[in-house]
């Protein structure tokens, strides 16, 4: 962490912060002698708990509330109870597997398009982060360039990286170009079911696997050097060494990587709904652009029924984080 | 660094012949620099090109402008295309066009404006060189908004990282420097809301902004991403590691409580304001399905609404777009440039995104 | 100014009791040494003195007034820490300044002290710099100017040499002393080093458990320790302590009633034609004085400071005597027993 950096940032919002902070420094004094320090602790938590309270708590209990009353309106009054009514309607099928025999059939596509999209791209995302972490991790010139360079679009925006690759895949895009250019044969990469599934994979992980590849390099090179020169001086394999050194001491961080990246997955929206707007047909529609689209966007705007979507993908997300809160834990401590 | 280093670029015997993984190792790094970049770079070598020239199939890697030239026609002066045509006795030569019918293009030598000549437009190319076609970025200026939806941005990203650092910096400071009976549910509740994020309550929060009369306002955009708990997390544990014992000399100095967070603890923490500060201006600026929601009034959008919408108009005009795109891309790139191993060594250090 | 009150403190962490019934009177002007083995509670003492912390029961008075639920800010007391505490986003200028600012105080009057206090403390050329460009001792220096610059009723001051090296501590120790002569303050001085404590109070408070095991000038805490644990606590190497048995020999004219062991510091022994038979086990030859090693017939473990170069060698027996007047007589219960006279 650069010093100087956040001095030259400070010195030049420190004035007018500390002019304002001064101005109400003396209304302040009067209240920490009225009230003590308890008072204090108040008026500092006070700004935080109500943005908390309004924009995540009180909408929570909305959510319940909505999930399980009924019609267009988005007063909690002039909407009348439906019981389970929503959650019967996501949860009926004759066969969960196979999304037409549901009650909801939007929902379940959006379910299973979902499941098989965390499942391809987080295995994708875990096996190529670590790579990159492997390799920068080794002893390559100019590494600060090459962390970098996998790191750059993690920053980018989700409508940049949609735009940028909608741009490249389109039928006469640079990558049928190039795949011509390589004797293959060019391919309707939005407009063909499966080409728009591995379209919508691999614009998310090239978006996002630099962040876990930093996180996974960061664990690697919190492994002590002197485990390596041991094994060194035991004579180990270098294959050995990874597999009973690296990658058991790894193991933790693999695995937070894993989590966090699940939990994101789930909530995937973004870029894809950029690159794809959830198309061909629905197959690549997921479970937010779902919920999007039941709650705010569709003719068939249904407020409860998106709420009670979302619930599920809370419950789903809840289980999720607690995991990776355990994890993190687990992983501080060993 | 660690052994696996040699695991993956040890050179085989003392010739510094490579071994595979050497291989390996720079073939991944050279794909990652084709596929991390390129796309990028793409972006903005296609923002430069004219329509015609998006449509081409084989497209040219740079821009390239048509050339004209200036020919004196019947006293008047036109600036005509110029083209390299292969004649009907099979020479070469430079004419400009005059008109096109149908297959044929009537064209003319700027040497001598008075013959027309006849060519069938497949025996004909225009002469062009490298140039940038400006138009793309200064037309969206004046018809597409562009100037608004780059302040409400701007607006919204700053105003949102204000009330961001102040309201987390107050909470980290409470927590992280007082005891009290409830410290400990506060933060429960904070570690809670980190597993409700802003996908799972769309619906509610919308009611709850449309109850306060927020839809359709910047500040309905801004405030539900004011609470993001993150924030406090890195600053209370930066806090922590600001000894008591200052605070303590504060106290016996005769400062008030305030004094003591906005002249003792405010600037110790400035290393971890300035991140969650980066941070900040990242989200906000790259904030998408939120403001999507919120806002429906054109002269309200963000540049990522208002990108994502004129990309999904019926008649796609991508030489405008992709200049937008370019646009909106540059605070980003700016970022990452001149503060990728401030943000990089961030998140090591915090794992946050 | 600057008398200090102690009534029946205490000081509690849940169940555990880290101070327990202190009273104690400290004068105006008076160097008050705590002193105690780390854990003892004296930085907790020094703390309820403060108003940095409230004690569970009892009452604390500044100048006859009971202060007790005075917040520390407005009890005139200024506080060095043992970290010195100097604010490191300030410069030493800004760090004397800040409390000053805060009791809105007149500019010229800030300007005024702030330049009285950095020459007495020579610490002129170093105004302008910020805590983390100072030396150890510049920064222990600013932190007492910061004190001094309040002008306080009475000064705390937390272990202020602990971080300092050797030789610093020395000097500084010195300077302390001089300053503490030139204000004439109330000072209340906290620290684990008995040579701190004997060279600069005027009065030592021994602590042990949360107790005030005595209260005495220095000298007499030497020559007359109320027990046991202060005997072996001040004087180093600590004393000898002995069975009745053992010490026979230096008993010439018997012991007083009910004393249990008997106790004597290295430096007071003496060869001698009559006494302790001891066999050396180690020399420590340290050229001003000679440290030897070794027991008696009995198993017993005797340490024996020798002044000057003495030919000894382990495995050596001599005889070491001591003057009856410099023995000290401790009861079963550690008590001391004063000799009859």
């Amino acid at each position: 962490m650069s010093f100087a950096l956040a001095n030259t940032i400070g010195a030049v919002f420190a004035a007018p912060v500390r002019w304002l902070a001064a101005s109400i420094d003396a209304p302040l004094r009067l209240w920490q002698r009225l009230t003590g320090k308890g008072g204090m602790i108040a008026f500092f938590l006070m700004p935080n708990i109500i943005v908390f309270g309004t924009f995540v708590i009180i909408p929570l209990f909305i959510n319940f509330a909505y999930s399980v009353t009924g019609g267009n309106e988005l007063f909690l009054t002039d909407r009348s109870f439906v019981g389970t009514q929503h959650f019967d309607r996501l949860l009926t099928c004759d066969n969960h597997f196979d999304p037409s025999s549901c009650r909801d059939d939007l929902f379940w596509t959006a379910v299973w398009n979902t499941a098989r999209f965390v499942v391809v791209q987080v295995t994708t995302i875990a096996i190529v982060a670590m790579g990159t972490a492997l390799i920068l991790n080794s002893k390559i010139p100019a590494r600060g360039f090459w962390r970098a360079v996998f790191f750059f679009p993690v920053l980018l925006s989700p409508v940049v990286v949609g735009l940028i690759w909608r741009w490249i895949l389109q039928r006469q895009g640079l990558l049928n170009f190039v795949m011509i250019e390589m004797d293959l044969t060019p391919v309707n990469w939005l407009i063909e079911r499966d080409w728009a599934f591995v379209a919508a994979v691999g614009v998310s992980v090239w978006a996002h696997v630099g962040f876990y590849a930093l996180i996974l390099l960061a664990g690697l090179q919190a492994i002590p050097r002197d485990l390596y020169e041991a094994a060194e001086m035991d004579g180990t394999r270098p294959a050995r060494v990874f597999f009973r050194i690296t990658l058991p001491l790894l193991w933790p961080n693999l695995l937070v990587v894993i989590v966090l990246a699940l939990i994101r997955a789930v909530q995937i929206f973004d870029e894809v709904y950029v690159l794809t707007g959830g198309g061909p047909g629905t197959s690549t529609l997921y479970l937010t652009q779902y919920i999007y689209e039941i709650g705010f966007a569709s003719i068939l705007r249904n407020p409860g029924l998106a709420s009670a979507a979302s619930l599920m993908m809370g419950g789903v997300l809840i289980v999720l984080t607690l995991g990776q809160l355990g994890l993190q834990r687990w992983r501080d401590r060993a | 660094m660690s052994r696996i280093a040699t695991f993956l670029t040890r050179r085989r015997g003392d010739g510094g012949r490579w071994h595979w993984t050497d291989v390996v190792t720079w073939l991944w790094l050279g794909a990652g620099l084709i596929l991390m970049f390129g796309p990028a770079i793409w972006l903005v070598l296609s923002s430069f090109k004219t329509p015609a020239q998006l449509a081409e199939f084989p497209p040219t890697i740079l821009p390239y402008v048509s050339e004209t030239v200036a020919v004196t026609l019947n006293g008047e002066t036109r600036n005509l295309p110029l083209y390299d045509v292969i004649l009907s006795d099979g020479s070469a030569d430079q004419l400009a066009e005059l008109r096109r019918v149908g297959t044929v293009a009537q064209m003319i030598d700027p040497a001598d404006p008075e013959t027309v000549i006849k060519v069938p437009i497949t025996d004909r190319r225009p002469v062009r060189e490298v140039g940038f076609a400006w138009d793309n970025y200064l037309k969206p200026l004046e018809a597409f908004n562009f100037g608004q939806y780059l302040y409400n941005s701007v607006f919204v990203t700053v105003t949102a990282t204000i009330i961001t650092l102040i309201t987390n910096s107050m909470a980290a400071f409470a927590l992280s420097k007082y005891e009290f009976r409830g410290r400990n549910a506060v933060l429960l509740i904070i570690v809670a809301t980190l597993m409700i994020p802003l996908s799972v309550n769309l619906v509610p929060l919308y009611s709850v902004i449309s109850t306060l009369g927020l839809q359709n306002t910047l500040w309905g955009v801004i405030l539900p991403t004011v609470a993001t708990p993150t924030g406090v997390f890195l600053l209370r544990q930066y806090m922590l590691t600001i000894p008591d014992e200052l605070i303590e000399a504060a106290r016996m100095d005769k400062a008030s409580e305030w004094q003591i967070y906005y002249r003792i603890v405010l600037p110790l923490t400035a290393p971890a304001l300035a991140v969650l500060a980066i941070f900040s201006v990242v989200w906000r600026w790259n904030d998408f399905l939120w403001p999507l929601i919120v806002l429906s009034r054109k002269e309200l959008f963000t540049l990522q609404v208002g990108l994502n919408t004129f990309a999904g108009e019926l008649n796609v005009q991508w030489h405008y777009i992709l200049a937008m795109t370019v646009a909106t891309m540059i605070p980003v790139v700016i970022v990452f440039v001149f503060l990728q191993r401030f943000i990089t060594t961030g998140i090591a250090g915090t794992g946050l995104k | 100014m600057g008398q200090i009150r102690l009534e029946g403190l205490y000081k509690r962490f849940g169940v555990h009791e880290v101070l327990t019934d202190i009273n104690l009177e400290v004068d105006e002007g008076e160097l008050c040494v705590f002193v105690g083995p780390s854990g003892c509670g004296k930085s907790t003492l020094l703390r309820q003195i403060s108003g940095l912390d409230q004690p569970s029961e009892g009452k604390v008075f500044i100048d006859g007034k009971d202060v007790t639920r005075v917040s520390a800010a407005d009890r005139g007391l200024a506080m060095v820490f043992q970290s010195y505490a100097l604010y490191p986003h300030m410069t030493v200028r800004q760090n004397l300044a800040f409390g000053l600012q805060n009791m809105k105080m007149p500019r010229a009057e800030i300007d005024r002290r702030i330049a009285d206090v950095s020459r007495m403390l020579e610490i002129e050329p170093l105004i302008a710099r910020r805590p983390g460009q100072l030396s150890g001792g510049q920064r222990q220096r600013v932190a007492i100017g910061r004190a001094i610059v309040r002008d306080p009723t009475a000064f705390l001051l937390d272990e202020p040499l602990s971080n300092l090296d050797a030789e610093l501590r020395v000097s500084m120790r010195a300077e302390l002393a001089a300053l503490h002569a030139r204000l004439g303050a109330t000072m209340i001085y906290v620290t684990h080093d008995q040579i701190e404590a004997m060279t600069l109070a005027d009065r030592i408070v021994v602590l042990r458990l949360g107790r005030i095991e005595q209260v005495a000038a220095p000298l007499d805490l030497f020559d007359r320790p109320v027990n046991r644990f202060v005997a072996g606590f001040i004087g180093a190497p600590s004393m000898n302590f002995l069975s009745v048995a053992d010490a026979a020999p230096l008993l010439g004219g018997g012991t007083p009633d009910g004393v249990a062991i008997v106790g004597v510091r290295p430096q007071h022994l003496v060869r001698a034609e009559k006494g302790l038979e001891l066999c050396a086990t180690l020399v420590e030859a340290l050229g001003t004085e000679t440290v030897i090693h070794g027991t008696l017939a009995s198993g017993a473990r005797l340490l024996a400071t020798v002044a000057g170069h003495l030919k000894v060698a382990p495995g050596d027996r001599l005889t070491l005597g001591a003057n009856p007047e410099q023995l000290h007589f401790f009861n079963a219960n550690d008590q001391r027993v004063d000799a009859i006279a």
